[in-house]
């Protein structure tokens, strides 16, 4: 379970090979807040991709496009704020900060990706953390998902200001979160473990007067 | 309940309200009658009911003065129900709904007969400014019993008793060009820009956009205005670039252009929102606007003429008489006079004429007015007396009359005989000021521009102003401006405006406005009869001009002395007559005493909208752990830590009855001593360093050293901010040669990664290593107590023999088939384990310790208990036990700090100055209470003496303190003067209920001293 590719850092594989039940960090909203129905009248449905691969990359930007782009078949994306995908939209890489990405890939891949790419990254200088359990990812479609938006983000989500292909890090009501737009349809909203059932009330209640309903 | 079905003064057609739809209401208990499109306010002149309010100060009857947000007068408390109180309402800017019912704010017990207007009658010279400093603060201790009743004479309105049933909102806009306002100006600016395709915000404060539009006497492409101001308004809102907001007053202009704007959404339709598809929409929304460029179209006030009791009901406004005839259908009276300064405000004269009531005659201070408004009423036979003003208004609950003589406005003197005018209705007009309050929020100071007699804004980069609100009064040049300064406005971002025909406009020849502020009167200001400035906080020309003789020169202290300009009215109608006055007072010109500023809100906002949805559940975040849902399906209590809800207790049920803290905590503590325990203790902040650099780094940042920490192995860590002093402490893991684990304190997670990236970031960027938070990733569950290992043992595959998984190892394996890092640390002295795995696999891990744990009884324990725990051995609790004053010498951990590491880490040099080198430095003991029974109060302060006469030298306090089970006393964590060398004596803490608790100074390790249960 344990693998010392780079020697000095320790890799980890967290995912069990028994079958054993596992949680999402919204586990505990579903059983008390209720998953209100996606009806005809929903102008918003939320939906949560649970249990998703999500790493950090740290770095500088050439050394690791190239090894991203050697192990997943697409670079880094060329612009702060960037998100890029794969040509499958399953695994997806987000600029943070000048030296710092996100990865978000199939749930049980991050093991071995985290393997290659230190593989292929060799002595450069470089960091990569596994953080899958301490963050969900929720996607938000519907008419009104940019207007609920506009309730809880002082981000400006004008399409203008917020093309597809753009990622962000900034506040959410009184959280913050990492926001998205992966394409016309969906925002993707990467929050935070120990902030998800807070957001989700949040989320429900300034939707409750779109009628959100929240897909299973 | 009387009831009044007739509405006297409403005309049979005209205006823009629908006589078809009745409203009926009910104000101050009794029940009137208006239409759909009504103010309160137009609906209750259109009733004939002239008094609406008390005087804040002097209690004198008062009516409606204004149309729109300048109302001073007509403040309101809105509600039918206890939840449903609004205070501070203005009846002007309330439209009328079914059932509406108001109060008015002051007047006790009622307004028509008011105790406190005797106060207000023996007036003046009872009462002058400063009134209430000079009589009641002393003697000081008074004041609290003077001011209950004050306030009861002089209410403000009330806050609700109950929860509010209605839900509000905030919404983040963005866009390129905010106009605010929507009159002449406004609508063209925002024609022009939004046909170029920028991103426009106009909103409007009143129900309906046009502002001076939906009254005006003037065509525009020879129709009403009002239907120029549609056809603008149908094509905004056909675009998508627009966002339209009506009943939406720009309340305050911050920083950056970030502009608040309050929407009230449902406030016309009924007192609480009404259900749509059963969901209660916002009542009200607060727009936090983020704009490229603003562009202020605000139009102006009309300054009123400031003579004597030109406060009793009866007296309005120039301007309000002709919005309310043109816009609502309502005369509020039958006999007028006019005093103006100017042309335009003859219209009042004109619309009165149309509307079949009498003009009395208009009164103008100018010697030969002679403007087309002005020929118009000649010609209908309006008589018109020239260089004249009204000197003062008769009556008590209403107007009966009007003194008007000539005057001479420079020399401030009557110059001729009164004579007085019998009428029921003074409309006074002085010219406008430009409405210049958001302008003022940004700190700009307003100039003076003398040929409108008004301030104008002096603007902010990025900001503009477009008509009235510049002083651009001319319609026709109020139009151009606006579209004008829309140009501008979008050329200062690189975009390019659309082009727009203005509308054409009839010229009209206006003649000169002359200065009047105060209307002279035969008597001294201080001895003739009250004029008032400052309507709502009861200002009269006489306070001011005592104000400026008792000292008081500069427009700052006159307004703080007198109250001018103060409260929900900042000033809308009474500041430039104020200054004004000033001025002629000091001797000095208006721009020489120069204005206060203006400050936000311009109008009262109520709390829900600027608390939105950040209430109740919604407050604040509050942060879980995966194991919430066992904690609470298992009874937990919870305790706050930092934002995040962690077990504080698990109280049990015995015998039919939960156990209190004491009993909880004291079982649990037990329990981790002879048995097993087991705490969620994913809290704990942890970060993940990597880099060839991360060890130098920790090195640097910790007081301790970590060069020879070997991979396997765990360190306690104390790090201190650059002062010396600690700042958090935790342990760190070495999973790699370049790979270490960091754990904080649960409170101080953020703030400890924020440390590290900052010294990395602006000191030691040359340093390869990078921090990134694993806090969530992780959780962590800590086993302890001796039966720890057997328990851990039925479920791990890892080896647990003490020999090779000793104290401050830590080990990989499987723990409940799970991957999972365990910490061989203990916070509780006891042998214990530290599991780590994936936050999603947590429960289940947590749910097989319990299967297993059954038979070794284990306890789930909280916060409390560890506390206890902790304390029985000592351990600090960084936050607690300090407090940013205390060294780790002060705690006695020499033993964790590196003097003679290579690096000077953080923290080193301080800890070389003197005075952390004192010996009397307040140092972290023990505490013993000689009875056993007594468990110190934490904060309780610690003396040597206790016969020491008051004050007492205070030589330390307790920090932490808790009755411990296993040793059956209480315990205690104190610092202490010089407490390390003070080892077995005796000290005192005398409590504030006269006892004396005595105690002994102990080692701060009262359990296990030698540390051998963590090591077996």
């Amino acid at each position: 379970m344990s693998n010392s590719v780079a020697q000095n850092v320790r890799t980890f594989e967290t995912h069990p090979e028994a079958t054993v039940p596992a949680e999402s960090p919204l586990a505990w909203s579903y059983h008390h807040s209720g998953r209100p129905g996606v009806s005809a009248k929903s102008c918003v449905v939320l939906r949560e991709r649970a249990m998703l691969g999500h790493m950090i990359l740290r770095g500088g930007a050439i050394v690791l496009d190239e090894a991203v782009r050697q192990v997943l078949g697409v670079g880094l994306p060329a612009r702060p704020n960037g998100l890029t995908r794969d040509e499958s939209g399953e695994r997806s890489i987000q600029w943070l900060s000048p030296d710092e990405w996100l990865l978000i890939v199939p749930g049980g891949e991050e093991f071995a990706l985290e393997a290659k790419l230190r593989e292929a990254l060799g002595d450069a200088h470089y960091a990569i953390v596994n953080v899958s359990g301490g963050q969900t990812l929720l996607e938000l479609e519907g008419e009104k998902a940019r207007e609920l938006l506009m309730k809880s983000t002082p981000y400006d989500v004008h399409p203008d200001a917020f093309p597809v292909g753009k990622g962000v890090t900034t506040v959410f009501a009184k959280s913050n979160l990492i926001l998205r737009r992966p394409d016309e349809q969906r925002w993707e909203l990467v929050v935070r473990r120990s902030f998800a059932d807070y957001l989700y009330r949040w989320l429900l209640d300034a939707g409750a007067e779109y009628a959100i309903g929240v897909e299973a | 309940m009387s009831q009044s079905l007739k509405q006297p003064n409403r005309l049979r057609e005209g205006g823009r309200v629908d006589r078809a739809r009745t409203l009926s209401f009910t104000f101050n208990g009794t029940r009137y009658q208006g239409h759909a499109g009504d103010t309160l306010a137009s609906a209750l002149l259109a009733n004939g009911v002239d008094i609406v309010n008390r005087s804040f100060k002097y209690s004198r009857p008062r009516g409606i003065v204004a149309a729109g947000a300048e109302e001073p007068n007509a403040l309101v408390q809105l509600g039918s129900t206890e939840a449903a109180q609004v205070p501070n309402v203005r009846a002007t800017q309330q439209v009328l709904f079914d059932g509406l019912t108001a109060q008015s704010t002051n007047g006790w017990p009622n307004v028509q007969r008011d105790v406190m207007s005797l106060v207000g009658k023996l007036g003046g010279r009872f009462m002058p400014p400063g009134f209430y400093y000079k009589t009641f603060m002393a003697p000081a201790s008074m004041w609290m019993t003077y001011e209950k009743y004050i306030r009861k004479g002089a209410g403000l309105g009330r806050s609700p008793m109950e929860n509010d049933p209605d839900s509000y909102d905030h919404l983040h806009q963005h866009c390129d060009l905010l106009v605010i306002g929507a009159g002449p100006a406004g609508l063209s600016a925002a024609q022009t820009a939004a046909r170029g395709g920028a991103r426009v915000i106009l909103c409007d404060e009143q129900e309906e956009m046009g502002g001076s539009l939906l009254d005006s006497r003037e065509l525009l492409d020879h129709q009403p205005a009002a239907q120029w101001a549609e056809r603008v308004i149908d094509e905004l809102a056909a675009l998508d670039n627009v966002t339209l907001l009506a009943r939406t007053t720009a309340n305050g202009y911050h920083d950056h252009h970030f502009v608040t704007l309050h929407e009230r959404r449902t406030e016309h339709l009924g007192e609480t929102a009404p259900l749509v598809d059963g969901v209660r929409p916002a009542r009200s929304r607060m727009h936090r606007v983020r704009a490229g460029q603003v562009l202020l179209a605000t139009g102006a006030h009309e300054r009123p003429l400031v003579y004597g009791n030109n406060d009793v009901p009866g007296n309005l406004l120039a301007g309000a008489v002709s919005t309310y005839i043109r816009r609502y259908g309502v005369v509020p009276g039958n006999r007028l006079v006019l005093s103006t300064s100017n042309d335009h405000a003859y219209r009042a004269a004109l619309d009165w004429d149309e509307a079949g009531r009498e003009v009395v005659a208009i009164v103008d201070a100018r010697q030969a007015p002679d403007g087309e408004w002005v020929e118009q009423a000649r010609a209908r036979g309006i008589r018109i007396i020239t260089g004249s003003a009204v000197l003062e208004a008769k009556g008590d609950k209403r107007v009966s009359g009007a003194r008007v003589a000539t005057i001479d406005a420079e020399a401030f003197k009557v110059t001729g005989q009164a004579e007085t005018l019998a009428c029921d209705t003074i409309a006074s007009s002085g010219g406008y000021s430009p409405v210049i309050h958001l302008a003022s929020h940004t700190g700009a100071r307003p100039i003076w521009n003398d040929e409108i007699l008004g301030f104008v804004p002096s603007l902010v980069k990025g900001v503009h102003a477009a008509g009235s609100a510049r002083g651009i009064h001319d319609l026709a040049e109020g139009l151009a401006d606006g579209s004008a300064a829309a140009a501008r406005a979008l050329a200062a971002l690189d975009l390019s405006a659309g082009t727009l025909e203005l509308p054409q406009v009839d010229a009209r020849r206006e003649g000169a406005t002359c200065a009047l502020y105060q209307v002279p009167h035969e008597k001294p200001t201080l001895r003739g009869p009250k004029q008032f400035v400052d309507l709502q906080n009861d200002v009269t020309a006489a306070a001011i001009e005592l104000a400026t003789r008792e000292g008081f020169e500069s427009i700052e202290h006159v307004k703080r002395y007198t109250a001018m300009g103060f409260g929900t009215d900042q000033g809308k109608l009474g500041n430039i007559n104020g200054m004004a006055i000033a001025a002629r007072c000091l001797n000095r010109t208006i721009p020489e005493v120069g204005t206060t500023v203006f400050r936000p809100n311009y109008t009262p906002v109520t709390f829900g909208a600027i608390a939105g949805r950040h209430c109740r559940e919604l407050f604040d975040p509050e942060r879980y752990t995966a194991m919430h849902q066992w904690h609470v399906e298992h009874g937990a209590e919870f305790e706050d830590v930092g934002q995040w809800k962690r077990p504080w207790y698990f109280p049990k049920n015995v015998n039919g009855k939960l156990e209190t803290l004491d009993e909880a905590v004291a079982r649990e503590c037990l329990a981790v001593r002879q048995g097993v325990g087991v705490l969620d203790a994913s809290t704990l902040g942890k970060i993940d360093i990597q880099g060839p650099d991360a060890r130098e780094f920790l090195g640097r940042v910790y007081t301790n050293k970590w060069a020879k920490l070997a991979p396997g192995r765990v360190r306690y860590g104390l790090m201190c901010k650059d002062d010396g002093m600690l700042m958090d402490d935790g342990t760190t893991s070495c999973l790699g040669e370049n790979h270490f684990l960091m754990t904080t304190t649960t409170g101080g997670a953020a703030g400890v990664m924020e440390w590290l990236e900052l010294w990395h970031q602006t000191e030691w960027p040359e340093l390869d290593v990078t921090f990134t938070s694993v806090t969530d990733h992780w959780a962590t569950i800590t086993v302890t107590g001796p039966e720890a290992r057997k328990l851990l043992a039925e479920i791990t595959d890892i080896d647990l023999d003490k020999e090779q998984f000793k104290f401050m190892d830590w080990r990989e394996g499987k723990v409940a088939e799970v991957p999972a890092r365990v910490f061989r640390i203990s916070f509780t002295g006891e042998l214990a384990y530290e599991i780590n795995v994936q936050a999603n696999y947590a429960m289940h891990v947590w749910k097989t310790l319990f299967a297993h744990g059954e038979k070794y009884d284990l306890t789930p324990y909280g916060t409390e208990t560890m506390h206890v725990l902790r304390a029985e051995k000592g351990l600090i609790i960084a936050g607690q036990d300090t407090d940013g004053s205390v060294t780790p010498e002060d705690l006695g951990m020499h033993w964790a700090i590196g003097y003679d590491k290579p690096f000077p880490w953080i923290g080193k040099r301080a800890l070389s100055r003197p005075d952390t080198r004192r010996v009397d430095r307040k140092q972290l003991v023990g505490l013993k209470p000689r009875d056993p029974a007594v468990v110190l109060e934490e904060g309780a302060q610690i003396v040597l003496d206790p016969d020491h006469a008051i004050p007492m030298p205070m030589v330390g306090h307790v920090t932490s303190s808790y009755y411990s089970a296993i040793l059956g006393h209480g315990i205690a964590l104190a610092v202490v003067k010089g407490g390390h060398n003070r080892m077995g004596e005796t000290v005192y803490l005398p409590m504030v209920d006269g006892q004396v608790h005595e105690a002994e100074i102990v080692s701060n390790v009262f359990y296990d001293p030698k540390g051998e249960r963590q090591h077996v």
